[in-house]
């Protein structure tokens, strides 16, 4: 019950002020990543309402008819943090990049079934996908600042979306990435000049500077050491109150740590000499982890799979 | 097996490593390459000395901005400087727009381009289908053009490899033909500036298209993310990325520009006009086609030895006009050396 009450007072914590207030400085002291995982370990968060952003409707995706992704049926509910686990070639991240349009620019790649963004279809030929992805936004696996000033980072956005670069926008997005402390004085640096964890922080600030609905996130992690990541997982738990994220990890103790639901994928079609991927299993991330419903969840989750 | 130290101690003694010894193979390819540096240096140093101890001499100031005469006491490299100036100006402002135009379409629109078309195809002849009369016409014709962008793409872009092979004479050629004769520019300036524009754009277009290249796709994309259009990605951090490569070829295109002189003898140079020509690239359709290769050329053609001279001063001139240029091009490459 002890753990309980500390969540409740986490919660609180968390949950109180936008995530742009003063409170950016980021507590890892009482987590050990290297140590065993057990589920307590979560980050804390209360139950949040269900409403759903995202329907995916029987969503494929085929490379130059090579399929990727296969009969994928999944809501993404908003003001949630929803993890896709899975392993590799299961097609997790060509599913993120089905949600802001991003697989639009691969030449060959095709969509079938239905995405809708609240209520619209995502593929209506009507729709802009440059204001999907404008709405949408996505941080990458490998962080990728642009090669110009740590402030050009946050303007560019800006300023193609029309929104007036002032400084104050520019600390505000700086803020809700909580790396303003680390570059007040040096707005006008190179970007690259940041360290690894610090540039990743500034693509999510990037991102958080254009004001999306959603974050989509591709293995942010995957680059970073242990620091960077709990960093940047108690940085997601901060926003998902103004936004909705989806995280693609091949981490579990991540997706376990910071998600409210999860979505477990796995590659299929080998028996047709294919291989893409299917969604096995989507439910709230303690009954994946504690009770999944499909074996092949419980083998995956606990280290047994093949 | 795991390292314990009873199997480390039952570990059969090691063989003792091969002596070094003497390979007469490594000594003969040494030389042969070592040779090879030696003999491609110093000819080199002896050509370029046999010219600067006889050049350097003459070159002053009069020689430079004065001098125009017919006779090697009168005569300078005046005109021929002026005259280069001009026609790498024009040359600049022909190909840097045209060829950095085309890298960035061939690089990063074509592709989207030909995809567009193969959808509309596909739509147009779904609806061919249902049509009759005078639509039909204008449906086809649409058909065909969205069917011909795809090979259109991939014939100029095998093409453009092709012309950089192409000689520069039969660029001169084409300058007489299209810009002499047909456009009606005589003998001029503007003519052989166009004409040397036509040769490097192909240089231009590939070496860009490389810098273009060598950005990695995960800028565009993170640019694109944000929600910018492609032509806002390409232009806010694709080409700024790229810049600093696009300039370092196009600077190299440029000197090999201002060393040409098979083309401007076709086009129709002029070595010696007592008109010192304007500088102003305005006036360059009328000004005779005059410049540096070209006049070394016809000094060196000449039989005495003082215009021989005048020849090896002209050559240290047009070398260390190159030689700035590529130390430009040298100095942007190392200013801006990739980053990621």
């Amino acid at each position: 019950m002890s753990t309980n009450t500390k969540r409740f007072k986490r919660q609180k914590d968390v949950r109180t002020g936008p995530p742009d207030a003063a409170g950016a400085s980021i507590q890892v002291a009482d987590r050990t990543p290297e140590s065993a995982f057990t589920f307590e370990d979560r980050i804390p968060r209360g139950n949040v309402a269900t409403v759903p952003l995202f329907e995916l409707e029987k969503v494929g995706v085929t490379y130059s008819g090579n399929p990727a992704a296969r009969d994928v049926d999944l809501v993404v509910p908003q003001h949630q943090i929803t993890a896709f686990i899975g392993p590799s070639g299961c097609g997790k991240s060509t599913l993120l990049r089905c949600l802001n349009r991003m697989n639009d620019l691969i030449p060959g790649a095709q969509i079938q079934g239905k995405v809708t963004f609240a209520g619209q279809d995502l593929y209506d030929p009507t729709i802009d996908p440059v204001d999907v992805r404008r709405r949408i936004g996505m941080v990458f696996q490998k962080p990728n600042p642009f090669p110009k000033s740590i402030r050009e980072n946050i303007t560019f956005g800006m300023k193609v979306n029309g929104i007036k670069p002032t400084d104050e926008l520019v600390e505000q997005a700086l803020r809700a990435a909580a790396i303003w402390d680390e570059v007040k004085d040096r707005l006008d640096a190179d970007a690259y000049s940041l360290s690894g964890g610090q540039q990743q922080r500034l693509c999510i600030a990037r991102a958080l500077a254009v004001n999306p609905d959603v974050l989509l996130m591709d293995e942010p992690c995957s680059a970073l050491d242990p620091i960077a990541t709990l960093a940047i997982e108690d940085l997601m738990v901060k926003l998902v109150d103004q936004y909705t994220i989806v995280i693609v990890t091949h981490n579990m103790q991540q997706a376990a740590r910071v998600s409210d639901q999860t979505a477990f994928f796995t590659v299929d079609g080998m028996d047709q000499g294919l291989r893409y991927g299917t969604l096995v299993e989507c439910a709230e991330t303690k009954k994946i982890f504690t009770q999944p419903e499909d074996q092949r969840t419980e083998d995956y989750v606990t280290g047994r799979f093949g | 097996m795991t390292l314990t130290q009873e199997t480390l101690g039952a570990r059969p003694s090691v063989a003792p490593f091969a002596k070094k010894r003497h390979r007469p193979g490594d000594v003969v390819f040494h030389a042969v390459v070592l040779g090879a540096v030696i003999v491609a240096i110093s000819s080199l140093i002896w050509v370029m000395w046999s010219i600067v101890k006889v050049g350097v001499p003459l070159i002053d100031w009069d020689f430079l901005a004065v001098n125009n005469g017919a006779r090697p006491k009168t005569a300078g490299f005046t005109s021929a400087l002026r005259g280069s100036l001009v026609v790498l100006l024009i040359t600049m402002l022909v190909a840097l727009p045209l060829g950095f135009g085309a890298a960035i379409y061939l690089e990063k629109f074509a592709v989207a381009r030909q995809q567009v078309a193969a959808r509309r195809a596909v739509l147009l002849r779904d609806r061919l289908a249902n049509e009759r009369g005078l639509a039909r016409v204008g449906t086809s014709v649409r058909l065909i053009w969205a069917r011909l962008v795809g090979p259109l793409n991939r014939f100029v872009d095998i093409n453009i490899s092709n012309l950089a092979a192409v000689p520069s004479v039969i660029y001169g050629l084409l300058g007489l033909a299209v810009f002499v004769t047909f456009a009606g520019l005589s003998e001029s300036l503007l003519a052989g500036g166009l004409t040397l524009a036509m040769l490097v754009l192909p240089i231009i277009i590939i070496s860009s298209r490389e810098a273009l290249k060598a950005v990695p796709s995960s800028i565009e994309q993170g640019a694109l993310a944000l929600g910018s259009t492609p032509w806002q990605a390409v232009r806010g951090q694709v080409v700024p990325a790229a810049i600093p490569g696009m300039l370092t070829g196009s600077i190299l295109a440029m000197s090999r520009a201002i060393g040409e002189s098979a083309p401007l003898i076709v086009v129709g140079g002029v070595v010696f006009s007592t008109h010192i020509p304007s500088v102003n690239p305005v006036n360059a359709g009328s000004e005779a086609l005059l410049a540096m290769p070209l006049q070394i050329f016809f000094w060196a053609a000449r039989p005495q030895e003082s215009f021989r001279d005048l020849a090896a001063a002209g050559i240290v001139v047009l070398m260390i006009v190159l030689l700035l240029m590529n130390s430009v091009a040298i100095f942007l490459r190392n200013r801006y050396s990739k980053r990621w």
